[in-house]
């Protein structure tokens, strides 16, 4: 650790040039840093952390920070204070929603430090007050690729500026694509932060080149391995749904800007969510089918990833189980199956992949079964090619001893995930073990004779595989026969609806093909062509079983692999990292990509060869940049992947956008520059039409009041600070007062109580009964309830899509109502309640806008009285509002994950969820009740109901 | 052969004024009867519900036309006053602002429709439904268990539906699916799940652990 001529008399970790000079530029100015991936931001930004850490007398505020940065954050603050023998230094303070009360916050806001704060919980601090804006010495943001103009950390910054000129603003960011998309996205992105530098830092700086580029170059290997046959088959098969799919997609939607849409475009890494960008102006436009093909889409490109990541077996379970998910539901007619299912290609994927597997022979086998299936058990050609590389290390080790470094002469292997990690350590635990050999297994580690193979791996799986098989035919046929039993039974309302539309005749409904008998073994489809499950015959099954039933030397072979396991039972095995003793001394580490923490790895490890089981840029730059910052390790390094692939394509791809992101953010810089300059702390800037309301309009802020008239003040659920609205009307200079609410979600007057919906919400909450709730609890507290519905802005402003224009007689029979257009719905609620006022707006800006002029004419509300409504009698508001200083603690809220679950279970209704919460602390809890105590709580026939949903075994069940 | 009585209910047919001769809305009503009558209103649609009918364009050029209208229709007769606003003009912001105040002021419910098609459908819906329960809107219980278990599974965002039926497939039910969650090598068992990645597992975890009300 060197110590660098920093201003302050602290000690840095930061040993390369280019680090140091951005570190330097951050502490002399406010700017927006975007650094390459890799190139250790995190680090930069501890340090910059710490040194106003040990300054002391501070109130720093860290902005958009992940549970894991702020651990990190913590950790190297503390690391850091400890090296440097700061006595000021207080370390990190992490406030979420574990720290709810606002007595704890507002003392540990008085003591000052560093604090990372979620931004829900930020904005309304500062709104209330809790922590003045004046007494913040500097914000630092993470991630401001993320901060748009409507989001919550854009309004944390705009409330901070307008109170706070004099302290700094830094944001950082390590993606720089999303500043290369839209009109001049730089500039808008920095007028958002209030910023008027912007940093850019891509590998290709020259101070990152030569610091890297040195004569410490680590020394890289290149591995291309070749896929087999069959992957390369599946591959094209998949690549050709993929086209199929996109072929649907544009002759669906014809009229929109589609010339990204075609293969190259779908191998990286976003193109589903870009195909769905494009859509979402008019997504409830468009059709179900492209709604379906473009969730295909997001599928296929998942087994394009898994039929590289994962092993033969496990990837034909995945399939089985992506086609079970895709099943169509009996009774529905072909529309609704996905396009791609029909396809040959797909035939290909399903054959193929069970081929890699095990395949039938024709032939009469020594049973003399007429068709005998037959494990051919594929391995991944990686697996091969990752033991030679540990062999050739071994070799290396053995005949050049190592010179003398400080690196510990392990062995590292990254790979992508933790699956791929469990994966490689199955596999080289039990690489040496034969199945089935003629001697005895007597030396383990033995590589002349004994060619590592993944075999016995493989036919553990099979084993698994075929198990999970069976029962996965019985969970299928649970799962689906009831829809079928459903169907048939008189009572089902569904049945008359069905009859009633007059479609397809009864008998021409599909049969459920669940059960694992009788189903002939070739691959047969549906009537409608699209392809049916496959499942084996018992007999089939049961001779593949005893093809690969455990033999006495895979017992025994399990027995070796036991005592390979206990022998790594290594202290420092955790549940992230897998240790293994390889050659006695040496130790293999297998580890995931994980972004920034791949630093540490590197660092802790302190390895002498790093295998990257998978190609990933970032911690390419990783390792360089460990390699420039220490003088004696020698790094190898050993990069595997499958040639002609979608992998190496994806990883090419990566690195070449990013390159082009950086190129257009530095010519946009360019042209900027000037606009910038004029611009003295952003918030003068006359940029939009609310920010100059602020500036004419509030211009004191809240002290003004006093001599005037009482700002207009909104009443506003803390829930709804998700929502771009409350930032808007604080724009308009109304005065925001964060809530805990039952009743409603904005309350603009005493009588005034507006529920908001967006379109989707409207639709959910339709169905689930949700909205017919709200509105009578609105109704018993307030005279005027108002129901906004809110179009999205990108988002055409129109519900006639929804609508069911046929005309006909029977879609306006009362008998089937709300089984299917949004407006018969909103038809039954108008009559409902015919004092329900509707608010329709086309965008967040106008509701803003609607909101002023509703209110204008009406008193103010009262906060303490909205928060008090819907409470019931003896509840006390206690995590409304905070008596005796009135102001409103909005942090303290309600898991609404863990209640949204718990208000899915059958039996579970709107009255009675508070009984059980009050009683239960998680929905584990509930699971595991029994009849006898939920009854107390909800009465006998709901907990009968909902304990017999938790109880259902999927397994055993089965019944017909 | 419309008996007395049966004006004031309106008996099954949609009545109209003869104000509202020649609008294409009355072309697209088809699966309701309608007649022309001399009411106050545009449309009654029931005997406790009326509606006006407005054109953006039309309001565009006379804007005080509504208000007299609304002013011409009995307080007391009907419950339910709808304001069917056809949206036929780009720049529909400021007159939709003015609506949302006078449905407030003036007691009356705006529906916004986009073509004359599907106007003429709410008058239908209004129609039909005069009395209809709202048992639609009350929310319906997913009926069988594949749907309710998957529902249940999904909350958490990023859990889809085939990680649902591999969670219930791999764990039997839903209670071992939960359990396992907290035992000690429970991450790696639910991390073996066919499509469960870390971040999966870590947010089902969350949903099933996490409690109902955040301690303080």
């Amino acid at each position: 650790m060197s110590a660098s001529s920093a201003p302050q008399p602290v000690k840095l970790s930061l040993p390369l040039v280019y680090q140091q000079k951005l570190f330097e530029e951050l502490r002399k100015e406010d700017e927006l840093v975007i650094l390459a991936r890799g190139l250790g931001l995190m680090r930069l930004i501890t340090n910059l952390l710490h040194s106003y850490d040990a300054a002391g007398n501070n109130l720093i505020v860290v902005v958009n920070a992940e549970d894991r940065e702020n651990a990190w954050i913590g950790e190297a603050l503390a690391e850091h204070a400890a090296i440097s023998m700061s006595p000021k230094a207080r370390g990190l303070t992490v406030v979420n929603t574990d720290f709810t009360s606002v007595g704890t916050r507002e003392k540990m806001y008085a003591q000052g430090g560093i604090f990372s704060i979620t931004s829900r919980i930020l904005v309304v601090d500062l709104l209330t007050n809790l922590l003045n804006p004046e007494t913040i010495t500097g914000m630092l943001v993470l991630h401001a690729d993320r901060i748009v103009a409507t989001s919550l950390e854009a309004f944390i910054f705009r409330i901070y500026r307008q109170k706070n000129k004099v302290g700094f603003l830094k944001a950082f960011s390590d993606n720089p694509d999303p500043f290369t998309v839209g009109f001049s996205p730089l500039a808008t992105m920095m007028r958002n932060m209030f910023l008027r530098k912007a940093s850019l830092w891509p590998r290709f700086h020259v101070q990152v080149a030569q610091s890297l580029e040195g004569k410490k170059k680590a020394e890289v290997i290149e591995l291309e391995v070749p896929m087999t046959d069959s992957m390369r088959e599946i591959q094209t098969a998949i690549m050709e749904c993929v086209e199929i799919s996109i072929h649907e997609l544009k002759k669906e939607n014809t009229g929109l800007e589609m010339e990204d849409w075609n293969l190259d475009s779908a191998l990286t890494r976003n193109f589903d969510r870009m195909v769905r960008r494009q859509l979402e102006p008019n997504w409830h436009r468009v059709s179900w089918k492209t709604k379906q093909i473009a969730g295909d889409l997001t599928v296929l490109r998942g087994m394009l990833q898994s039929l590289l990541a994962l092993d033969a077996v496990s990837f034909l379970q995945q399939l089985d189980t992506i086609h079970a998910a895709h099943k169509p539901a009996p009774g529905t007619t072909r529309q609704t199956e996905s396009p791609w299912l029909f396809s040959d290609a797909a035939q290909t994927i399903f054959e193929t992949a069970r081929q890699r597997v095990y395949s039938s022979k024709q032939k009469a086998g020594p049973n003399s079964t007429i068709e005998s299936l037959k494990p051919v058990l594929e391995e991944q050609p990686k697996w091969a090619v990752l033991a030679d590389v540990l062999e050739e290390i071994d070799r290396d080790l053995y005949f050049e001893p190592a010179v003398r470094d400080d690196s510990n002469g392990t062995i590292l292997v990254m790979c992508a995930d933790t699956d791929t990690c469990r994966q490689l350590r199955d596999y080289l635990q039990t690489m040496h073990i034969r199945p089935r050999t003629a001697k005895k297994v007597e030396e383990v580690y033995d590589p002349e004779e004994d060619r590592p193979s993944g075999a016995f791996l493989m036919r553990r799986k099979l084993r698994n595989y075929l198990n999970w098989k069976r029962e996965f035919a019985q969970v299928n046929a649970t799962l689906f026969s009831e829809n079928q039993k459903a169907l048939s039974g008189a009572v089902d309302p569904r049945l008359p609806q069905a009859r009633g539309r007059g479609g397809a005749p009864a008998n021409k409904r599909r049969r459920v093909r669940g059960g694992g008998g009788g189903v002939g073994s070739n691959p047969s489809r549906h009537e409608n062509g699209s392809i049916v499950q496959h499942f084996e015959k018992p007999n089939e099954v049961a001779d593949l079983m005893s093809e690969i039933q455990i033999t006495e030397d895979d017992a025994g072979g399990q027995a070796a692999e036991e005592i390979i396991t206990f022998a790594t039972a290594d202290p420092l095995e955790d549940m992230d990292d897998y240790y293994q003793l390889y050659d006695m001394q040496d130790l293999v580490v297998i580890h995931a990509y994980e972004g920034d923490q791949d630093e540490h790895v590197l660092e802790e490890v302190k390895p002498k060869y790093i295998i990257m089981y998978e190609p990933d840029a970032s911690f390419i730059r990783r390792v360089e940049v460990y390699r420039s910052s220490h003088n004696d390790r020698n790094v190898r390094v050993y990069f595997l992947y499958y040639g002609g692939s979608v992998e190496e394509q994806r990883y090419l791809s990566s690195v070449r956008r990013e390159k082009d992101a950086f190129t257009k953010l530095i010519r946009e810089r360019a042209s900027m520059s000037i606009v910038m300059t004029t611009d003295s702390h952003g918030v003068e800037d006359p940029e939009s039409a609310f920010l100059r309301t602020i500036n004419t309009r509030i211009a004191g802020g809240g002290k003004l009041a006093k001599a005037t008239a009482q700002p207009p003040r909104v009443v506003v659920d803390v829930r709804e600070f998700r929502s771009s609205l409350p930032s808007l009307l604080h724009g308009r200079s109304m005065v925001i007062v964060p809530c805990m609410l039952t009743v409603g979600d904005y309350i603009l007057s005493p009588n005034i109580c507006v529920e908001r919906k967006s379109v989707s919400d409207l639709i959910s909450s339709f169905k689930d009964g949700r909205l017919y709730a709200q509105c009578e609890t609105m109704f018993q507290h307030y005279r005027n309830p108002m129901l906004l519905i809110e179009f999205d802005q990108n988002k055409s402003f129109t519900l006639e899509p929804f609508a069911d224009l046929s005309g006909s007689l029977r879609s306006v029979n009362p008998e089937n109502a709300g089984a299917n257009d949004l407006q018969s719905k909103i038809v039954l609620l108008t009559l409902a309640f015919p004092k329900l006022r509707i608010i329709w707006s086309s965008s967040p800006y106008e509701t803003a806008e609607i909101f002023e002029r509703l209110k204008a004419l009406e008193e103010e509300p009262d906060p303490v009285a909205a928060v008090r409504a819907g409470l019931g009698e003896g509840e006390s508001p206690e995590d409304g509002v905070n008596e005796g200083k009135g102001a409103v603690n909005g942090g303290s809220t309600f898991n609404m994950e863990a209640q949204e679950m718990l208000g899915k279970v059958p039996g579970v209704t709107p009255k009675n969820i508070r009984n059980i919460t009050a009683e239960a602390e998680n929905v584990r809890e509930v699971a595991n009740m029994e009849v006898e105590e939920l009854g107390r709580l909800v009465g006998r026939e709901a907990a009968g109901k909902i304990v017999e949903f938790f109880k259902k075994d999927v397994l055993e069940d089965y019944s017909g | 052969q419309a008996l007395p009585g049966a004006r004031s209910s309106s008996g099954s047919s949609i009545l109209v004024s003869p104000r509202q001769k020649g609008n294409p809305v009355l072309a697209s009503i088809k699966s309701t009867a309608w007649e022309y009558s001399d009411i106050p209103a545009d449309y009654v649609l029931g005997t406790t519900t009326c509606a006006l009918f407005l054109s953006l364009k039309y309001h565009r050029l006379h804007p005080e036309y509504i208000y007299t209208r609304i002013r011409l229709l009995q307080q007391n007769r009907y419950n339910l006053r709808i304001l069917l606003t056809l949206v036929d003009i780009p720049n529909h912001e400021e007159p939709l602002r003015e609506l949302s105040k006078t449905s407030l002021v003036n007691n009356v419910t705006v529906i916004l429709c986009w073509s004359a098609q599907e106007a003429a459908r709410y008058l239908e819906l209004y129609k039909s439904y005069e009395h209809a329960s709202a048992s639609a809107i009350r929310g319906q219980q997913k009926t069988t268990y594949a749907e309710q278990m998957v529902e249940f599974v999904t909350v958490p965002r990023s859990v889809n539906k085939t990680d649902a039926i591999a969670l219930v497939s791999t764990f039997g039910s839903l209670r071992n699916a939960i359990n396992v969650a907290t035992e000690a090598n429970g991450e790696e068992r639910l991390g073996n799940v066919q499509g469960w990645g870390e971040k999966k597992v870590k947010s089902w975890r969350r949903a099933v652990e996490g409690s109902f009300r955040v301690r303080k």
